[in-house]
């Protein structure tokens, strides 16, 4: 559900990834520049390194005011999330929307890689990184911005 | 109450009407560490008084309180300040609602009078790890309490004044330049709070960047007599205008625990079980309050003609 724009901040930055995340962000923008707020808009595919980067510069300069937005995939929202979390923002100035596909990062518990893929909880993946058939769990890390993968069958 | 049996080993007046308490133990032992921006509950003769420690809380040997003089009081700073080396005093063992946020990247304290006490702890401690802080502190002209060792603490990063309009320009272009990451901490009189709450709101601060201590209850009007109900009992009590309604319980008998009796310790909360409660306090949250189902009767009263307790 659109959880619609923070009033109280008084400066935004809004990050949007796949095309519906772009349909959430226009919606947002255009709540936010009634308001007269300066806002930052980026778009993007997916929370990429190059994405991150730019949102790390947006935190470095960000005062005490300012508010983060998200719309898209989980795995994207949530890596973004994760690293605004790091760099000392709160729960009260992140305001995020998932939409678009079940796109989500799996942690695997036994060589700590992470899979990106189109999942469910309950469903089964292939670790990326060491191969194992991992289990995911319903179980998300907000730090690390993962569902947890454990093998799915201990016996093999 | 179990009570710390302390002894006063300094004594002294650190500007007109604020006196300087130090205390410990009579063999001079430890006492209890705490963190930041806690206060001890005095018993001061009749009263019990709440106050901020000011010293740094890691393996204590000493607490030190700074008691304002409230001539128009209840008699509990007059009380104290009337302390010498060597009388014994007894407090409650340190207790913390207050204390900075060790995750925060930096902590904006912002003071108004006698509020610096809490204050005086926090930059100690932030001094003594090294944390990035930044103290405003709005005084009286003649009095600034302790500002010859916050200039020695902080140096550039105390800015301090007496002047009303200078302190708003200085608060306002505070608040707008925080790092993202910053905790706002305010002690003072209700207006300075209420000013500097509202000017963070309107700089888009969270509230849960936002901590408030309170150093005196709040001017509370007498408010209207009601009636306690209480059901287990089957009694009912009447509560005059201008009695709280603890006292009016006690002088019923009623045996209620408390503490601070300014609505901040959350001691004496007892349950509603009908009626709505007149919330005065500062412990319970907004949940809480709108619920209903709760009271502290040291600072609150009743919108109701009764109000039905589980006592």
């Amino acid at each position: 559900m659109d959880p619609g724009v923070d009033h109280a901040g008084t400066s935004f930055a809004v990050m949007s990834f796949s095309a519906e995340g772009r349909a959430v962000a226009r919606r947002w923008a255009a709540a936010l520049t009634a308001t007269g707020a300066p806002v930052w808009a980026w778009h993007g595919d997916g929370a990429t390194e190059r994405a991150l980067a730019e949102l790390r510069d947006r935190l470095d300069g960000a005062t005490v005011g300012w508010r983060l937005m998200l719309a898209g995939p989980e795995a994207d929202v949530l890596r973004a999330r994760s690293l605004a979390v790091e760099r000392d923002a709160i729960d009260a100035e992140i305001r995020v929307h998932v939409c678009g596909t079940g796109r989500k990062r799996v942690w695997c518990a036994h060589c700590g890689g992470t899979t990106e893929t189109e999942c469910e909880a309950g469903q089964a993946v292939a670790c990326a990184n060491c191969g194992r058939g991992l289990l995911v769990h319903d179980h998300v890390s907000r730090r690390h911005a993962a569902y947890l993968g454990v093998l799915a069958d201990p016996e093999t | 109450m179990t009570g710390l049996e302390l002894v006063v080993t300094r004594s002294a007046e650190v500007v007109p009407g604020v006196r300087e308490l130090v205390l410990a133990r009579p063999d001079g032992g430890p006492l209890p560490a705490h963190p930041a921006g806690s206060h001890v509950v005095a018993e001061c003769g009749e009263r019990r008084n709440a106050y901020s420690l000011t010293n740094g809380g890691a393996e204590p040997r000493e607490y030190a309180v700074a008691v304002l003089r409230r001539p128009g009081g209840r008699g509990g700073s007059a009380w104290l300040h009337e302390r010498r080396p060597g009388d014994p005093l007894v407090v409650s063992a340190p207790r913390c609602a207050f204390a900075p946020v060790l995750t925060a990247r930096r902590h904006l304290l912002v003071a108004g009078g006698i509020g610096i006490t809490p204050m005086l702890a926090h930059v100690r401690d932030a001094v003594r790890w090294n944390r990035d802080v930044e103290l405003l502190y709005a005084h009286r002209p003649d009095a600034p309490a302790y500002a010859a060792d916050l200039d020695r603490l902080l140096g550039e990063r105390l800015r301090r004044t007496s002047d009303r309009r200078e302190f708003r320009g200085l608060l306002g272009d505070a608040l707008r330049r925080q790092p993202l990451g910053t905790h706002l901490y305010v002690c003072g009189p209700a207006p300075l709070m209420e000013l500097v709450t509202d000017t963070a709101e309107a700089a888009g601060w969270p509230a849960q960047r936002v901590h408030r201590e309170r150093f005196t209850a709040a001017e509370v009007a007498p408010g209207t007599p009601f009636t306690a109900r209480l059901r287990r009992s089957g009694r009912d009590v009447a509560v005059a205008a201008g009695t709280t309604l603890l006292d009016a319980l006690h002088a019923a008998g009623v045996a209620v625990p408390s503490m601070c009796r300014q609505g901040v310790c959350g001691e004496c909360r007892v349950p509603v079980l009908a009626g709505q409660p007149q919330h005065r306090d500062e412990y319970l949250d907004e949940h809480e309050r709108a619920a209903g189902t709760c009271v502290l009767p040291c600072v609150s009263r009743s919108e109701t003609g009764v109000l039905e307790v589980d006592l």
